[in-house]
């Protein structure tokens, strides 16, 4: 059994709510060697194209810059929840 | 573009470990400061059973930047940051961290480095069911480099300030703040995504560095900036940090 739970179930539910049609997946680097699982569920389930973040992935703080010019949807990140950016520290 | 985060909780047991509840109780720690990473926040009922059951109060806080109560950053380094009152700092006797790793818990240390006393950080691994006890020994080196750094920075002509265009670290105009408290020095301002160390070499005016991007980068990565690195809070308070008595200032200057 994986050592995280990828909740890949919500994934899909949110691919489909929003209609998204490309989107980009973001793993910590623990999880990055599930990549080709979680693109294949994504990819057969809703018919998504999936592009996988290659880079660093922080935590919630260093979302992929650019990603609108590739045409992504939607970008799933694990390992994180919502940040709250702090004007200085 | 849309966005959507998934926690990736952790999929077994959190509890503390057997050793974990020995030593709190050999240590006669009867107040803990409890935090726990995003895999392992939403888990803690049983570790909260565990520590009232041995008769040991928690002490919590939703932090700035969290989400969740009782969830730790790592860019909770700095002690504003907590939300924890002078009072609850007082009653602490050490931080319980659940998690793994030592980049979470590590954050716990460095956030007291301006006061008096580091508090040990205990953390409980509830992947590998063990201790580790972590303390102002695990960043020793680091922080005498970043006091030589702090010195040499209010001496420095020519600063380097290095700002991320990453949304979520962005810091340019607290950055900005520099020029005002520091109308005699120069200082140019480097935008990256991420920050390139290699490129640090190819400017070599540059006296030393201070970083605006993730505060950790200021002090896990200072052997990376051979002209010294230290954060921007810190250098707009650098006179105030190196002239007050503290851990910082009790560790001596790098060798």
């Amino acid at each position: 059994m994986a050592l995280y739970k990828p909740e890949l179930e919500k994934a899909i539910a949110r691919i489909r709510s929003s209609q998204a049609k490309t989107v980009c997946i973001q793993l910590p680097d623990g999880m990055k060697p599930m990549a080709a699982e979680i693109e294949e569920r994504i990819r057969t389930e809703t018919g998504a194209r999936v592009l996988i973040w290659l880079g660093s992935n922080f935590g919630a703080c260093d979302i992929p810059q650019g990603l609108n010019r590739m045409g992504v949807d939607l970008l799933i990140s694990w390992g994180h929840n919502p940040f709250h950016k702090k004007e200085g520290w | 573009m849309d966005v959507l985060f998934l926690d990736a909780p952790y999929s077994g047991e959190v509890k503390l470990a057997e050793e974990t509840l020995r030593y709190l109780k050999k240590k006669k720690y009867s107040v803990v400061g409890l935090y726990a990473s995003v895999q392992f926040v939403n888990a803690l009922d049983e570790i909260k059973k565990q520590l009232e059951g041995a008769g040991i109060t928690i002490i919590t806080s939703k932090a700035d930047r969290t989400h969740l109560r009782g969830q730790l950053l790592g860019c909770d380094n700095y002690h504003q940051s907590l939300n924890l009152s002078e009072k609850e700092l007082a009653e602490l006797d050490c931080y319980l961290y659940i998690g793994d790793g030592k980049f979470h818990p590590l954050a716990l240390v460095y956030r007291q480095k301006e006061r008096n006393e580091v508090k040990e950080i205990v953390c409980n691994d509830p992947i590998q069911k063990k201790m580790t006890v972590l303390g102002i020994a695990d960043v020793k080196v680091i922080l005498r480099k970043y006091r030589g750094a702090l010195m040499k920075f209010l001496s420095a002509q020519t600063v380097g300030v290095m700002v991320t265009i990453k949304p979520g670290q962005e810091q340019f105009r607290p950055a900005l703040l520099l020029e005002k408290k520091y109308p005699n020095k120069k200082f140019y301002y480097f935008i990256d995504n991420v920050v390139s160390f290699d490129q640090l070499e190819n400017f070599p005016f540059i006296e030393i560095w201070v970083n605006t991007a993730c505060p950790r980068v200021g002090l896990d990565d200072q052997e990376k900036f051979v002209k010294g690195v230290i954060n921007l809070n810190d250098a707009l308070d650098a006179e105030e940090i190196l002239g007050t008595e503290s851990v910082l200032n009790g560790l001596g200057v790098s060798s």
